[in-house]
């Protein structure tokens, strides 16, 4: 690998922040103690975690008790999901969930069906918004949670999470509404209350936050029972050892992604348009995946390179230390393209050439440029050993 | 574990051998699909009297794999006599590059199939050969013995996987096969052979049947 790490895959994971390593060290090494009453070490601690629930319900219009840290984002899906589902079984066994949802959404709910509950999948149009009819039509006198990916880590749609609320509040009956937020939190702004969202799941490490760590949200008032049982020294629905510098590290990853939040927005659409402008200048048979670019998330781009194939684009841009992940059926576990993209409409083809790119507080101009370049190289280059398309002179 | 491309297929991936197009190939082959996520084309030039490869040249869609498996294909099938080309294997070119993932192992016998049928359109063109694609169990059992179960990096003919082909009057095909139905590479498995059994133009359908 040659130059500086240009890394275009927040959606994956990410660096983490220097400034939060630096606010969990103390956590790390002389005050590793647990929070506490009436002591000093005790006290201290549970005033900072106190104060780090502040901090991220503050971020969404929450409440600090209805915010819970968990173990990462599949944790906190599940402890929503499932508490949710169990809490309000005699009122019915039905959820509404989608085929565009993120797979460790869906994994919980084929879970859940094996339990006795029974599922719905409404489908997404091609730029990946769902079909609002299909939701209408789904609800059932038994239906208690409906549950959607609020911004698609494939295509970066953003779905319209106040027309869902309105929807399943026609119905003569609480339904709850989860989102997984794992893709929009710190990308886009979060209202929990204008939004009318019962529960959310966040993925810590996706900010350039400490990996393992997760954040749960649940409305006051919300039926949920717990899922897991041990010692709750903090919350009722996750017992256990607390991650104080883990605590502590997401709270920081917050404050630095919403200070100067709009900017920061700001900057991430000047390089995500740069990014497209780019390479549809400079490079053919480049196709859009998901939603424009006013409209998507601000930090997210898909793209399918026509007549090439998504994992060597990938490993060509891996030896120039230039890191992004496909939707190809080659990088995926099962040889299967990705099924988003194909429930979404697209072609094999357009599946296996599709590349993401998804930004984070660490990425500059340079970097896209640099990105660019080794895309337009790589596709002249990948176009001339296919025998796809017309040729390039 | 870590699944990770040996040196030489990196190798073969970034410098691949013999990319290109032969103009007025002497026969040539084009083995997979892009729906199928990678499609191999195959060009030769072969001296009518010696009956030696004097050029090979590739052009491929697909993976690194892909793309280095038909670049180590070309280098062992370059100056060798048809009939000896017609021998190397897919387990011999995957060795060839270091070794290949399991689940990367069916690139290997696109790459072999390509060189093979582009020496078979050799011989119908220049020896008159017949290219038999009769609907035999002969037949069917050579094509399936091209699926690779992708778990392991073996085709499902070795692996016992296949347990019954039947054959009606109408030309409809039954296979058995013993994967369970939710077995992660179950529709790989489906789609690999659905295409395989599109070799056979007079079959009427394929219904594959899990046991």
């Amino acid at each position: 690998m040659s130059g500086k790490e240009v890394y275009l895959d927040s959606c994956k994971t990410s660096r983490m922040a220097p400034e939060v390593l630096h606010a969990m060290m103390p956590y790390l090494t002389d005050k590793y103690w647990y929070p506490g009453s009436f002591t000093s070490i005790g006290t201290e601690i549970a005033e900072v975690i106190e104060q780090a629930q502040e901090t991220v319900a503050h971020s969404m219009n929450a409440k600090s008790e209805e915010i819970t840290f968990t173990s990462g984002g599949t944790d906190a899906n599940n402890i929503a999901i499932q508490g949710i589902l169990q809490a309000n079984k005699e009122k019915g066994k039905h959820f509404i969930c989608s085929t565009v949802s993120h797979p460790s959404v869906l994994a919980i709910f084929q879970g859940m069906e094996k339990r006795g509950f029974e599922g719905t999948y409404i489908s997404a149009n091609k730029d990946g918004y769902l079909n609002l009819d299909e939701l209408e039509a789904a609800i059932r006198p038994d239906t208690i949670l409906a549950a959607f990916t609020q911004v698609n880590h494939i295509l970066g749609t953003i779905q319209n999470s106040k027309a869902i609320r309105n929807i399943l509040d026609q119905a003569d009956h609480k339904v709850y509404l989860f989102m997984d937020s794992c893709e929009a939190y710190t990308k886009i702004p979060l209202d929990v209350e204008e939004l009318g969202i019962d529960s959310l799941s966040i993925s810590v490490h996706k900010f350039n936050g400490p990996k393992g760590m997760g954040i749960l949200y649940v409305k006051k008032g919300t039926e949920i029972v717990p899922t897991q049982f041990g010692i709750t020294r903090l919350y009722k629905l996750k017992p256990g050892a607390i991650n104080v510098p883990g605590i502590v590290g997401t709270a920081k990853a917050v404050e630095m992604a919403f200070t100067d939040f709009d900017k920061t927005i700001e900057r991430y659409r000047e390089l995500q348009k740069l990014l497209y402008d780019e390479i549809m200048k400079r490079i053919s048979d480049a196709v859009l995946n998901g939603p424009p670019l006013g409209e998507r998330s601000p930090a997210h781009l898909n793209v399918t390179f026509r007549y090439i194939e998504g994992e060597a684009i990938m490993m060509m841009l891996d030896f120039d230390n230039i890191h992004v992940e496909t939707g190809s059926a080659c990088s995926s576990q099962n040889l299967q393209p990705n099924y988003i993209l194909m429930n979404t409409g697209r072609t094999h083809e357009e599946s296996h050439g599709s590349v993401r790119f998804t930004l984070d507080r660490f990425v500059t101009k340079e970097d896209i440029l640099k990105t660019v370049d080794a895309l337009e190289k790589t596709a002249k280059e990948l176009r001339r050993r296919s025998p796809l398309g017309k040729k390039e002179q | 574990m870590a699944i990770k491309y040996s040196e030489l297929v990196i190798k073969h991936f970034k410098n691949p051998h013999n990319v290109g197009i032969i103009d007025n190939p002497d026969a040539s082959a084009t083995e997979g699909s892009p729906a199928c996520g990678d499609q191999l084309t195959v060009y030769l030039k072969v001296n009518s009297e010696t009956q030696i490869i004097e050029d090979i040249k590739f052009q491929s869609y697909g993976c690194a794999s892909n793309i280095a498996t038909a670049s180590i294909i070309t280098d062992l099938a370059m100056g060798r006599n048809i009939e000896a080309a017609k021998q190397i294997t897919w387990k011999q070119a995957a060795d060839e590059l270091g070794g290949l993932p399991p689940i990367k192992m069916h690139c290997s016998v696109l790459a072999v199939d390509a060189l093979r049928s582009a020496i078979k359109n050799w011989e119908h063109k220049h020896l008159g050969k017949e290219i038999d694609d009769s609907l035999s169990k002969k037949n069917i059992v050579k094509e399936l013995q091209k699926v690779i179960y992708g778990k392991v990096g073996v085709d499902i003919v070795s692996l016992k996987l296949l347990k019954y082909i039947g054959i009606d009057d109408k030309k409809n095909v039954l296979l058995e096969i013993a994967i369970k139905k939710d077995d992660p590479f179950i529709d790989d498995v489906k789609n690999e052979i659905n295409e395989r059994m599109e070799k056979f133009p007079k079959i009427a359908s394929v219904k594959i049947s899990l046991v």
